[in-house]
């Protein structure tokens, strides 16, 4: 009898202590390991891109801070202007937290110059550094989306509008790790997102 | 004024004749005018119902579900002034420069009439077909 209590109020323990636990986030990528044994996660590089002031934004600029990146470009007929109505909400809701950021990339750089890009924030009613519109070396973009972000962003003249990216939403760590990768063009996706960034928040 | 005056008296009417047994010829007609308004309504409808779906699939991306639009970015469509010649134009050439719009080359006459049908029934409050051979008018006529 003593035994059975003994067993159950350790059940209960366990339970109760698993439950307490916070709600941690994933590290995305491909992990490696360094010659000391240690994981090293996937990273973001550095990258040097104008953004809509055209001022040049590098990781520099998100140090310390947590940052939403999406692919996009401003003539696009198709998924983008649900992102960008996604987008707003994290906007609007972190307006005022300066550690947090939103980065777009440009895939079509040849046309979305710094001038059409400031037109298009200021249309949104969004401003940098809280929310950079970002050009730049086309290869360099595709290749951050492909590689680093793991999306697809690319040139394709069958697509409407003329290019084909994926309408994530990645949320990315004060260290440039990606920590988790959500469909911008649902709603109930971008919840879950709102709510990662609350927990992330928190390794601040 | 004729079809206002017919639409809110004849059933009254009808009622009183029925009643009386008199006048059948007055019935007749009744029935005649009814079944045609009909006819024209579910063609309203039909339209109507193609083009949510066409507004749902090439529109409502940008200009939202209630056609508000997003900030200044993509315009309300709402209280849009433009002429339905006008919009045919607008939807099938889209705009370039300031203001960009998409082209939709790939939907025809048929299309655009069912979406203008659609989109005045919505916004404009007008319960009438913007009918095919307009559209192909109006696109031959484009600026």
């Amino acid at each position: 009898m003593r035994q059975k209590l003994i067993i159950l109020s350790l059940l209960i323990a366990a339970v109760t202590l698993s439950c307490s636990q916070e709600k941690k986030l994933p590290f995305l990528g491909p992990k490696s390991v360094n010659l000391k044994g240690d994981t090293v996660y996937h990273q973001i590089p550095s990258f040097h891109f104008l953004n809509q002031d055209s001022v040049f934004v590098t990781q520099k600029d998100l140090e310390g801070k947590i940052y939403v990146a999406d692919f996009f470009f401003t003539t696009c007929p198709t998924i983008c202007p649900k992102m960008k109505t996604q987008m707003l909400r994290i906007y609007e809701r972190y307006k005022d937290r300066d550690e947090v950021r939103i980065v777009s990339h440009s895939i079509d750089p040849d046309f979305d110059n710094t001038s059409v890009l400031k037109d298009y924030a200021a249309r949104l009613h969004v401003e940098a550094p809280k929310w950079n519109f970002l050009t730049g070396d086309k290869a360099a973009i595709y290749t951050l989306g492909q590689k680093s972000y793991m999306v697809s962003a690319q040139q394709d003249p069958n697509e409407a509008g003329g290019f084909v990216h994926s309408g994530a939403f990645i949320l990315v760590d004060k260290n440039r790790h990606v920590r988790g990768i959500y469909d911008g063009t649902v709603e109930a996706e971008v919840n879950h997102l709102l709510e990662d960034m609350e927990i992330l928040l928190k390794e601040l | 004024m004729v079809n206002d005056f017919l639409i809110h008296h004849l059933p009254l009417t009808i009622y009183h004749k029925i009643q009386n047994m008199k006048n059948l010829a007055l019935l007749i007609f009744a029935s005649f005018f009814f079944s045609c308004t009909s006819k024209e309504e579910i063609t309203q409808q039909q339209y109507s119902v193609e083009g949510m779906a066409l507004y749902q699939t090439h529109c409502e991306n940008c200009h939202q579900a209630d056609g508000a639009g997003l900030r200044d970015l993509y315009p309300s469509i709402q209280k849009s002034t433009l002429s339905p010649a006008a919009l045919s134009c607008l939807i099938r050439n889209g705009k370039k420069g300031k203001g960009f719009m998409p082209a939709n080359t790939k939907l025809q006459a048929l299309d655009i009439a069912e979406l203008i049908t659609y989109m005045r029934e919505k916004w404009g409050n007008q319960k009438r077909i913007y009918p095919t051979d307009s559209v192909q008018i109006a696109l031959k006529n484009c600026r």
